[in-house]
């Protein structure tokens, strides 16, 4: 291995870490340029979590090295680590009021008691904070306390910052204010951060890059859209919401792209290269599949097997071919051609809406 | 059953349920009112009247058991020896209890419940037991002193017995566990995010500890004082076992006067002790602030 | 976990310190109970039985023995259902008044006791309460606490939908009680009951005034016994004796409900 360039904020190399019997993170290898906010996402008991405190050092790697900005830390202790971190649950000191909270680290360092005070209020004022310095963590709100959390990590003006799902204790709607908060001070401040969550639509609004991780892998990395637009397999798929997986085969292929056919549904056009003949998965999401009663425009023949109100859009779901789709359809009121469970409908998806999966 | 009764009950159950909730409250209830508060009242009551040679008490009101107190020097030196003990017997326990305590903490939860079962297991022993435990250590014929002699170390026994420093050894001892056990749930409790929150913002593992599990462990020591220094005033036994007939406190003074049938005087000595304890508990707690950690975990 | 599970050597030293002071005594009291000899030799000579034969031989002793034990039996019984009571109560209660009740039924456990031996001394003069029912109703004011608190805590981690199932179940209130709230507390019932009974066993400051000729119980002949009479190995025998019993108890409770919720509750 080359040795780590300074270009990398974070670099972890081949790192594994077992617990007893159980592998929580396996032969990992990721790399964090400067300024980059990278979320790490995937269901609990990923090994998301476990990869973020190797980073802060919190735990050591079974195998594998860990760099920060360059410098192999593996065995370092956390406190002498340039990183901050952000907890779930904040932890802010309750004994100490918002000042003494974000000064903390300063202090440790041993920094002067005017620099210290100047640094919390430039600080606090960027995150809006100004007057509650002296107020005690019991005292704020929520959305308070998620910002003096942010405030006491960013003071300390870290190679990386580490979030460990910090918005998971608000609710719906502060999450969201949050998290654009969040992405406009990292973005100003250009700080490398890397970001746990196992929300896709906050790694989605949040990062530069997204890291899907399942069993202690990293499945995908790459640029929001990519993930999302071009998952690399089904699992990826599926966490961005795609449920609809369908298995066809290749019978047609030219320059713009290939008909498959699927099952006794019919077939339908896509616009992806493959081998004729061969059997192949694809994707679709459920808002991009259109039903009808009858359409010419519209290959596929399926039957309706279930219809869902769900307020803002309803649920057709859709036997064809002996395999299950869901479509969805946003309500616009009025406009209803009332189908119903049981009616034999058709349905199709523009060519370039298929996500073409890894075989198997 | 009628369904016209069925409904009756039904609306019924409520009431009923409600006053059978009360009904349970009455029986306990009543013990204490009869057994517990009345007899403190009545002690009090006692306590400011005369003494007499035929009654419990003499007739009318007077205020001189308490004022005999706070003329003599003699029992303000008993009071004032009470309360040093007391206070050095729990700050001893508190700074030895506590690396104990950090350890039990941090020891994985099945061995945490071996480490505290063996910590509650002597509490369930009569003090008189662990009292003498000590009489047989310290004893002109304990532990200490025949092992001496066997080694002829010494000729004459070692006199270590009778003494406040002997009372204080028994008391610490005693109480100990108390100390540890309040200690160890105090700062298992601490969320371990606050102490790596610390690490993360460069603090040592012993800056950690100062600044943050000390005083997150505050809960844990003010209770921990508090029982360690309230129980130091009515260890009556284990203050005449182990201080003899010289080395007084102000639980003795109680006892003193009982055996001399002086009622009024020993319920004035038993009120003084209250209003003592009450202090202990009213200034602990101030001075250590439990309240300032708690709030949002 | 790397901060925490790491104890060093200092660390285990302390322990090590903390554990001799607390055990130490109790332990050179269960030894000095075996001794041969007639006064305590350290280390001792040999192992004999003779104390003990000369604890159950001993009129006051073996009485007192027995009296202890029926005292606490009975007023660890009536503390556990008053208690019991007071903590079904307290459980269900909502507000302000249930705080208030809670520390109403802890008061005994924080008021130095030995005041209320005097306060009850004074009452059963008064009145002309004998001895033995004193001595038994004291018991039961100190050990109430413990039963409370104890039934208290399982009773929180109670869910009351669970009655509120039964109920709609066709079950009366008593049936209710009988057969879904009290399977579930009675593990918080068993353990106050030990310790109400081991506080009995071992009660003392309250005994101390309380205690009359012919009814005296195990501790208070110990004490006296330590005060006025020379032999002092026959009163490590009775030690030992109460603590095998409270070893016994222990090992019981275990037995039917764990003892981890004992360190907790």
């Amino acid at each position: 291995m080359t040795p780590p360039s300074a270009e990398f904020d974070v670099r972890l190399d081949r790192v594994s870490k077992t617990f007893g019997a159980v592998t929580a993170v396996r032969e990992t290898t990721l790399d964090i340029p400067r300024g980059t906010f990278l979320s790490i996402l995937g269901p609990s008991g990923c090994g998301k979590t476990t990869t973020l405190r190797m980073i802060a050092g919190f735990e050591r790697p079974t195998t594998g090295n860990v760099y920060i900005r360059g410098a192999r830390v593996t065995e370092v202790p956390p406190y002498k680590r340039d990183f901050s971190m952000v907890f779930q649950n904040f932890a802010l000191f309750p004994h100490l009021d918002v000042a003494h909270n974000v000064g903390f680290g300063l202090r440790m360092r041993g920094l002067p008691r005017a620099d210290i005070d100047r640094e919390v209020a430039g600080v606090l004022d960027l995150v809006k904070l100004s007057g509650l310095a002296d107020r005690f963590p019991r005292q704020l709100s929520g959305g308070q306390q998620q910002r003096v959390a942010l405030a006491r990590a960013i003071v300390m003006s870290p190679a990386v910052m580490l979030l460990d799902e910090p918005l998971g204790a608000l609710d719906k709607n502060l999450r969201e204010e949050m998290q654009i908060e969040l992405r406009q001070l990292q973005q100003k401040l250009g700080i490398t951060a890397v970001f746990v969550t196992h929300d896709q639509d906050e790694a989605l609004a949040l990062s530069d890059r997204i890291a899907v991780m399942r069993d202690g892998r990293i499945e995908q990395i790459g640029a929001p859209r990519d993930v999302y637009e071009r998952p690399a397999n089904e699992f990826v798929a599926g966490f961005f919401g795609v449920s609809n997986v369908m298995n066809g085969e290749v019978v047609h292929v030219d320059p713009d792209g290939i008909d498959i056919k699927i099952g006794e549904a019919g077939t339908v056009r896509l616009s992806f290269a493959a081998e004729p003949g061969r059997r192949i998965r694809v994707a679709v999401r459920p808002e991009k599949i259109r039903i009808a009663r009858s359409n010419a425009s519209l290959p596929l023949k399926a039957r309706l097997t279930d219809v869902v109100y769900r307020g803002a859009s309803t649920s057709f779901f859709l036997e064809l071919g002996g395999q299950t789709l869901v479509a969805i359809r946003q309500n616009e009121g009025g406009r209803e051609e009332g189908l119903k469970a049981g009616d034999a409908v058709v349905c199709g998806w523009d060519p370039n809406a298929a996500i073409k999966l890894a075989d198997g | 059953m009628t369904p016209v009764m069925r409904a009756e009950g039904n609306i019924l159950l409520p009431v009923f349920a409600a006053a059978s909730r009360s009904a349970l409250l009455l029986p306990p209830l009543a013990l204490l009112v009869l057994f517990f508060l009345t007899p403190l009242l009545y002690l009090f009551f006692v306590s400011f009247h005369a003494p007499s040679q035929s009654d419990l008490f003499g007739e009318g009101l007077t205020l001189g058991n308490y004022l005999r107190v706070i003329g003599d020097s003699f029992f303000l030196t008993i009071i004032e020896r009470t309360m040093l003990t007391g206070a050095l017997v729990a700050l001893i326990c508190l700074a030895i209890g506590y690396p104990a305590a950090f350890a039990i903490a941090r020891m994985p939860p099945r061995h945490r419940l071996v480490a505290l079962l063996l910590l509650l297991f002597p509490l369930m022993v009569s003090n008189v037991i662990r009292a003498y435990g000590w009489v047989a250590i310290l004893g002109r014929r304990g532990v200490i002193n025949s092992t001496l002699r066997n080694f002829g170390v010494i000729d004459l026994p070692l006199d270590l017995m009778f003494s406040t420093a002997t009372v204080a050894v028994g008391l610490l001892t005693i109480l100990l566990p108390y100390m540890i056990i309040s200690l160890a749930n105090s700062i298992a409790a601490i969320d371990p995010h606050y102490e790596e929150a610390a690490q993360s913002l460069r603090a040592s593992p012993v800056r950690t500890f100062f600044h943050v599990t000390l005083p997150l462990s505050a809960p844990g020591m003010t209770s921990g004082l508090m029982i360690v220094f309230l129980l130091t005033l009515s260890a009556y036994v284990t203050v005449s076992l182990l201080g003899g007939p010289r080395t007084k406190m102000l639980v003795s003074l109680v006892f003193d006067s009982v055996v001399a049938f002086a009622w009024p005087r020993a319920a004035a000595f038993a009120f003084i002790l209250l209003a003592l304890a009450l202090g202990v508990a009213l200034i602990v707690p101030a001075v250590l602030r439990p309240g300032r950690v708690r709030g949002l975990g | 976990m790397s901060p925490r599970g790491r104890i060093g050597p200092a660390l285990w030293a302390m322990i090590a310190l903390n554990y001799s002071l607390v055990l130490g005594p109790i332990l050179v009291v269960v030894v000095a109970a075996f001794s041969p000899t007639d006064f305590f030799v350290f280390p001792p000579p040999g192992l004999s039985l003779r104390w003990f034969r000369a604890f159950f031989e001993l009129d006051n002793m073996r009485g007192a023995f027995l009296l202890s034990i029926q005292v606490a039996c009975l007023a660890a019984s009536i503390a556990t259902v008053l208690g019991t009571f007071a903590a079904i109560h307290v459980g269900r209660r909502r507000g302000a008044g249930a705080g208030l009740l809670q520390s109403v039924f802890m008061a005994p456990l924080v008021f130095p006791t030995i005041i209320l031996g005097l306060a009850l001394l004074l009452v059963f003069r008064t009145v002309g309460i004998p001895v033995l029912p004193g001595i038994v109703l004291a018991h039961i004011v100190v050990g109430l606490p413990y039963c409370f608190r104890s039934v208290l805590t399982s009773f929180q981690s109670f869910d009351p939908a669970l009655e509120e199932a039964a109920q709609s179940l066709r079950a009366s209130p008593l049936q209710t009680f009988l057969r879904v709230t009290l399977p579930l507390i009675r593990p918080g019932v068993l353990t106050g009951w030990l310790f109400a009974f081991i506080v009995s066993f071992g009660e003392l400051n309250t005994s101390l005034f309380l205690t009359g000729p012919g009814y005296v119980t195990l501790p208070i002949e110990i004490f006296s016994y330590l005060q006025f009479e020379g032999g002092q190995l026959v009163v490590a025998a009775a030690s030992t004796v109460q603590v095998a019993l409270i070893v016994v108890l222990v090992l019981a409770v275990e037995r039917l409900v764990g003892l981890g919720r004992v360190v907790r509750g």
